[in-house]
C-alpha cells in the first residue's frame, strides 16, 4: 500500500494521492459492503434468497414479517417483543448507571480519596472481567430468586456493561471542570447540592448524554447475557436475531438479514447523534478530540 | 465586629467533609458489590463440585484446578485464545492506524467516508457475525461469488474458521482502534512536522520518528481495549462456528460455556473462567502501567 | 463589613507546605495587600479566608465569629478568581446576578438586581457586554466581569485574586487609580493578592509580604519600602531592583572588595560580611554635600521615557541608577554618582541591620 502525504502539513503528491484515496476507498468498500448486502439480502423472497446475488424483484416482505406476527409462526421468534425488552433493559440499565454512577463519579473526579483509586480500578476490572464468570453464579441465583428471564434481571446484569462506561466517561468530564467554578457558586451563596446541580452538572451535560447513548448502544448490542439468562419471556433482539438462522426446517436468510438491519439501527442511529464525543466515551475518557 | 449578634453559624468538622466522597460513592459500591458477590461465587464455584446433577455438593480444593489444567482440551482453547486475540488485534492496529492515516488527508473522498467510519463498530459484535456468516456460505454466500470461488471454499472449514472469525472481529473493531488513533494524530502539534517538511525529510521519517512516538499513547489505549476484549471474545464465535468445527475454534469462554450452561457442570466452567480471569488480569495490570509511563512520556514531547 | 484574622494557619498539599502558619489581622474596612512571587501561598490564603480550602490547623476568624471549620456559603465573603470562574453557560449579566438570587445575599427584585448591575458595570466599563457569554470576551474583559461579581453584592469581605493582572498596561494603571476609589471598596474589608509590587505600594493600606507560605513582613506600603526586613523584600519592591554589593566592616570602614563603596561604618555594627543596597532611583548625578560618592563609567543607558536606566562600571561592580533623560549622559562617558548613607541599605546575613547612616529600631 503506498500511503503518501500524510503528515500534518505535508504538499500533496497527485500519484501517491490517488493511490491513497484508492485504498480509502477500497476500505470503506470492505466496510460497508456487508451492511449493504444484508439490505439486498432482506429484499428477497424466500426463492430468490438463494437463487439470486444481485438481479432480483426487491420487496418489503420480510420486514413486515419480521415485526408483524408471523415470522413468529414461521420461526418462533417474537421479534416485536424483543425489541421490547430490549428497550426496557437497556434504558432501564442505563439509568440505574446514571443514577448511580453520576455521584460517584463526581467524588472521583473532584476529591482524591482513600479507595477512590480501587473503586475506579474494580469498575474498569468489570468491563474486562469474563463475562461467564459472573453469569455462572448468576444463572444459579437468578433460579433461586426468579430473576431468570426477566427484565429486572437483565438490569442488573447489565450494570456490568453501563456502569463502567458511566463512571469512567463522566470522570473525566468532571476532572476536566475546573473546581473553581464550584468554589464560586458557593461564595455566591449557594449550597454544595445547589451549586452542583446548577454549576457542575449542565457544563457535564455532553459528558453525561455521551455516556448514557454509549451505554445504551453497548447494553443494547450484548448478547451473553440475555443468551444464558433469560428464555423466551424476556429475550433481547441479539438473541433473537440468531434465532431466524436457527436449526431445522427452512433457513430464513432473508428473515435474518432484515432482522439484523432492524437490530443494528437503533444503535446507528444514536452514534450518529454522539458523533463528536464518540471517541472519548469508546475509550472511557483516555482519549480527548 | 459583634459576633454574639447572630448566632454563630454551623460548623462542619473535617471528618464530616472528609466523609462526602465516600458517601457519594455509596450507591456505586453496593452496585459492585452486588456485582462482585457473584464473581466471587464464581471463584468458590471452582473450588467445589457443583453441577446441576449433584445434589451433595463438597469442597474439592484444587482438584477442578489439577483436572481443568491436566486437560489438552484447556491447552488446546489457550492456543486458540491466544492466536485469535494476538492476530486480531496486531491486524487491527496495523489496519486502523492505516486508516487513520489515511482519513487525516482530510481530502473530499476522506471527509464524506468519515462519517460512517465507525458503521461497523456500532453493530453488535454478534448480528455482525450473522451477517457474515450469511456471506460465507458455501453455496448462497456472496463472498464466494464476488471473489471468484465457485461453491467449493468453505470459509467455516477446520482450516479457515478461526481466519473468518477473526476476519468478522477485524471487520467490527478496526474503526475502534481507527477512530482513536485518528483523534490522537489530530490532537498533535503541527510545529514539528512543518519544521521537518521544511528539513526535507522524508515522509517516512516523519512518521517514524515523530509522529508514531507521539501517538504511541493513543495506539496503546486500542492495542489494551482490544487486546483485553479479544481474550474473552465470545458472540463472534458462538455465532458464527459455536467452536467448531470440532475444536479450532473453542476459545476459552465458548469452553466454559459448554461446560458450565450445556454440561450444568458450573464448578468446571467456572475454573475455566478464573483461569481466564487471572490471564486478563495479569494483561490488564502489566498494559495499565505501560499506558501511564506513555502517557507521561507524551506529556513530555508535548508539553 | 468585618475584621479578617488569621492565626498560625497551616497548610500542606501532600508533602509540600503551602502555608506555613499564616497569621494575619487584618482590620474592618482595611484595605490589605499580599504581595508574593507565583508559588509563595497568596491564592491558598484567599481560599484559607474563603473557607475554599480546608486548612490544616490555625484559626480563621471574620468578624469576630470563629469560621474556621464554616461552609464558604455562610461566611459572607466575595472572592474574585484569577482563573476568573465565570460560568460558561452564562451571560455576562447571569453571572453578575449569581449572587443576588442565591438569597444569602440580601433579598433583591429583578429591577434592583439590574440597578446593582448596572452600577457595577458602568464603573467596570463593561455595560454593553451583558448579553455576551464569557467565551466571547478577552481575557481582560472576563477579569472585569469576574471583579464585578463581587463588587455587584455586598460582603463582609472581599477576597481578589490578582484582579487586574490580565488587562491590558494602559487599562490596569487606570483600573489601579480607580479600584480604591469605588465606592463598594472603600468601605468593605479587602484582601488583595498580587504579585506587582506597584500595585501593593499604590494600593495597600497595609501589605503583606509572602515567600514559601511564610509572612516575610507587614507594615506599611512607606515601612516597607524604606525598612524591608530582608534582602528577599528589599528586591521584591523597585523596577530596577535594588543593587546589591557585597562588603565589609574592618577597622571602622565598610567598603566593598574593589574599593567602589568606602564609607565609615556605622556605630554598633559588628566586624564581618554584609550586603549593601542601594535603589536605582536613591542614586543622583553630581555631587552632593555629605552623600556617599561613586565614580564610574556609563556602560548602558537605556531610555525609559522621560527617565534614563544608566548602568555604571566601577571597579569590578555595575550599578544601576534612574536619572531624568535630560541629565543623561552618554554611554562610555565617565560620572559621579552620589547616594545620601541613609539610603543605603545594610544587611547582615540577609536581615536588615539599618543603613550607613546608622541602626534603626525596626518596631518604629
Amino acid at each position: 500500500m503506498a500511503r503518501r502525504v500524510l503528515a500534518p502539513g505535508q504538499k500533496r503528491v497527485s500519484a501517491g494521492g490517488i493511490a491513497a484515496d484508492t485504498v480509502t476507498v477500497l476500505w470503506f468498500v470492505f466496510a460497508l459492503f456487508p451492511i449493504v448486502w444484508m439490505f439486498l439480502l432482506s429484499l428477497k423472497n424466500n426463492v430468490q434468497q438463494t437463487s439470486t446475488y444481485f438481479g432480483f424483484t426487491p420487496t418489503w416482505t420480510n420486514y413486515l414479517t419480521v415485526l408483524g406476527g408471523k415470522g413468529e409462526q414461521l420461526t418462533s421468534v417474537d421479534f416485536k417483543s424483543a425489541v421490547l425488552t430490549s428497550v426496557l433493559a437497556c434504558a432501564g440499565a442505563t439509568a440505574v448507571s446514571l443514577v448511580v454512577g453520576i455521584p460517584a463519579a463526581y467524588a472521583a473526579g473532584r476529591w482524591k480519596y482513600r479507595g477512590s483509586d480501587s473503586l475506579m480500578f474494580q469498575m474498569l476490572s468489570f468491563r474486562f472481567a469474563p463475562e461467564l464468570m459472573v453469569i455462572v453464579p448468576l444463572f444459579v441465583i437468578y433460579h433461586y430468586l426468579h430473576l431468570f428471564d426477566s427484565t429486572v434481571g437483565l438490569i442488573w446484569v447489565l450494570q456490568l456493561v453501563t456502569m463502567p462506561l458511566v463512571v469512567w466517561i463522566l470522570r473525566s468530564y468532571f476532572q476536566d471542570l475546573s473546581p473553581e467554578l464550584e468554589q464560586a457558586a458557593l461564595l455566591d451563596g449557594y449550597t454544595r447540592v445547589r451549586a452542583f446541580f446548577t454549576v457542575a452538572l449542565p457544563l457535564v451535560r455532553p459528558g453525561i448524554a455521551a455516556a448514557a447513548l454509549l451505554a445504551f448502544i453497548f447494553a443494547w448490542n450484548n448478547y451473553i447475557f440475555p443468551l444464558i439468562l433469560t428464555d423466551s419471556n424476556a429475550t433481547t433482539v441479539t438473541v433473537a436475531v440468531t434465532k431466524f438462522l436457527g436449526g431445522g426446517g427452512q433457513a430464513y436468510y432473508n428473515l435474518t438479514a432484515a432482522a439484523a438491519l432492524l437490530g443494528v439501527l437503533p444503535p446507528l442511529v444514536l452514534a450518529l447523534c454522539i458523533q463528536r464525543y464518540l471517541v472519548r466515551g469508546l475509550s472511557f475518557g483516555a482519549v480527548k478530540s | 465586629m459583634s459576633a454574639d449578634e447572630t448566632a454563630a453559624p454551623p460548623s462542619v468538622p473535617a471528618w464530616r467533609r472528609g466523609l462526602r466522597p465516600y458517601l457519594l460513592s455509596i450507591p456505586a459500591l453496593a452496585v459492585v458489590v452486588g456485582i462482585l458477590y457473584p464473581f466471587l461465587s464464581g471463584a468458590w464455584y471452582s473450588l467445589l463440585d457443583y453441577s446441576a446433577g449433584n445434589t451433595h455438593v463438597k469442597s474439592v480444593w484444587f482438584a477442578n484446578f489439577a483436572d481443568v489444567l491436566g486437560d489438552p482440551g484447556l491447552w488446546r482453547s489457550v492456543g486458540v485464545t491466544v492466536e485469535y486475540a494476538l492476530i486480531a488485534t496486531v491486524v487491527e492496529t496495523v489496519l486502523g492506524v492505516g486508516v487513520a492515516l489515511l482519513l487525516n488527508r482530510s481530502t473530499l473522498i476522506g471527509r464524506v467516508l468519515e462519517k460512517v467510519l465507525i458503521l461497523p463498530l456500532m453493530v453488535a459484535p454478534v448480528i455482525a457475525a450473522t451477517m457474515w456468516k450469511l456471506m460465507f456460505d458455501t453455496n448462497f454466500g456472496i463472498l464466494n461469488h464476488v471473489l471468484g470461488l465457485g461453491h467449493t471454499f468453505n470459509w467455516l472449514s477446520k482450516d479457515h474458521a478461526l481466519f473468518s472469525a477473526i476476519l468478522v472481529d477485524v471487520w467490527v473493531y478496526t474503526p475502534f482502534v481507527a477512530v482513536l488513533v485518528l483523534a490522537g494524530i489530530r490532537s498533535l502539534p503541527r510545529e514539528p512536522f512543518e519544521a521537518s517538511d521544511v528539513d526535507g525529510a522524508s515522509w517516512w521519517y516523519m512518521f517514524r520518528r515523530l509522529m508514531l512516538p507521539m501517538m504511541y499513547p493513543y495506539i496503546l489505549v486500542a492495542v489494551i481495549f482490544r487486546l483485553m476484549d479479544c481474550l474473552k471474545v465470545f458472540d463472534i464465535i458462538y455465532a458464527l462456528t459455536a467452536g467448531g468445527p470440532g475444536t479450532v475454534t473453542t476459545t476459552l469462554q465458548i469452553n466454559a460455556f459448554e461446560d458450565s450452561i450445556i454440561h450444568f457442570d458450573y464448578s468446571r466452567g467456572s475454573t475455566y473462567m478464573f483461569l481466564l480471569w487471572v490471564l486478563v488480569f495479569i494483561a490488564a495490570r502489566f498494559l495499565v502501567g505501560v499506558l501511564t509511563k506513555a502517557q507521561k512520556r507524551a506529556a513530555g514531547t508535548e508539553g | 463589613m468585618a475584621s479578617l484574622t488569621l492565626d498560625t494557619v497551616s497548610k500542606s498539599y501532600g508533602r509540600t507546605r503551602a502555608l506555613s502558619e499564616i497569621s494575619l489581622s487584618i482590620a474592618d474596612g482595611e484595605f490589605f495587600v499580599i504581595l508574593g512571587p507565583s508559588g509563595a501561598g497568596k491564592t491558598t490564603t484567599l481560599k484559607s479566608v474563603a473557607g475554599l480550602e480546608p486548612i490544616d490547623a490555625g484559626s480563621v476568624h471574620i468578624g469576630g465569629t470563629d469560621m474556621t471549620a464554616v461552609e464558604p456559603y455562610r461566611r459572607d465573603v466575595a472572592m474574585a478568581f484569577e482563573s476568573y470562574a465565570l460560568y460558561p453557560q452564562k451571560t455576562v449579566y447571569d453571572n453578575l446576578a449569581s449572587p443576588l438570587r442565591s438569597g444569602r445575599t440580601g433579598r433583591y427584585t429583578p429591577e434592583q438586581q439590574r440597578t446593582r448591575i448596572t452600577e457595577v458595570t458602568d464603573t467596570l466599563g463593561i455595560g454593553h457586554l451583558l448579553e455576551r457569554f464569557p467565551r466571547e470576551l478577552s481575557n481582560g474583559q472576563r477579569q472585569r466581569v469576574a471583579l464585578g461579581r463581587v463588587l455587584v453584592r455586598p460582603a463582609g469581605a472581599y477576597l481578589l485574586d490578582e484582579p487586574l493582572s490580565h488587562l491590558d498596561a494602559k487599562l490596569r494603571a487606570a483600573m489601579r487609580a480607580e479600584l480604591k476609589q469605588l465606592g463598594a471598596m472603600s468601605s468593605t474589608t479587602t484582601l488583595y493578592v498580587t504579585h506587582d509590587y506597584q500595585e501593593a505600594l499604590a494600593l495597600g493600606d497595609r501589605v503583606a509580604v509572602l515567600r514559601e507560605g511564610r509572612v516575610v513582613q507587614v507594615g506599611t506600603a512607606a515601612e516597607i519600602w524604606s525598612r524591608p526586613v530582608d534582602t528577599f523584600v528589599a528586591r521584591a519592591f523597585g523596577q530596577p531592583e535594588m543593587t546589591l554589593l557585597a562588603a565589609t566592616v574592618d577597622g571602622g570602614r565598610i567598603r566593598t572588595a574593589d574599593g567602589t563603596l568606602d564609607a565609615a561604618a556605622p556605630a554598633g555594627l559588628d566586624r564581618g560580611p554584609v550586603l549593601l543596597g542601594v535603589r536605582p532611583r536613591a542614586l543622583v548625578l553630581g555631587e552632593t554635600d555629605g552623600a556617599l560618592r561613586v565614580r564610574g563609567t556609563v556602560r548602558l543607558a537605556e531610555r525609559l521615557g522621560r527617565l534614563v536606566e544608566l548602568t555604571v562600571h566601577s571597579g569590578d561592580t555595575d550599578l544601576v541608577a534612574v536619572v531624568a533623560s535630560v541629565d543623561a549622559p552618554a554611554e562610555g562617558s565617565t560620572v559621579t554618582l552620589s547616594v545620601p548613607p541613609g539610603e543605603v541599605h545594610v544587611f547582615v546575613g540577609d536581615r536588615r541591620w539599618g543603613s550607613v547612616a546608622g541602626k534603626e529600631d525596626h518596631d518604629a
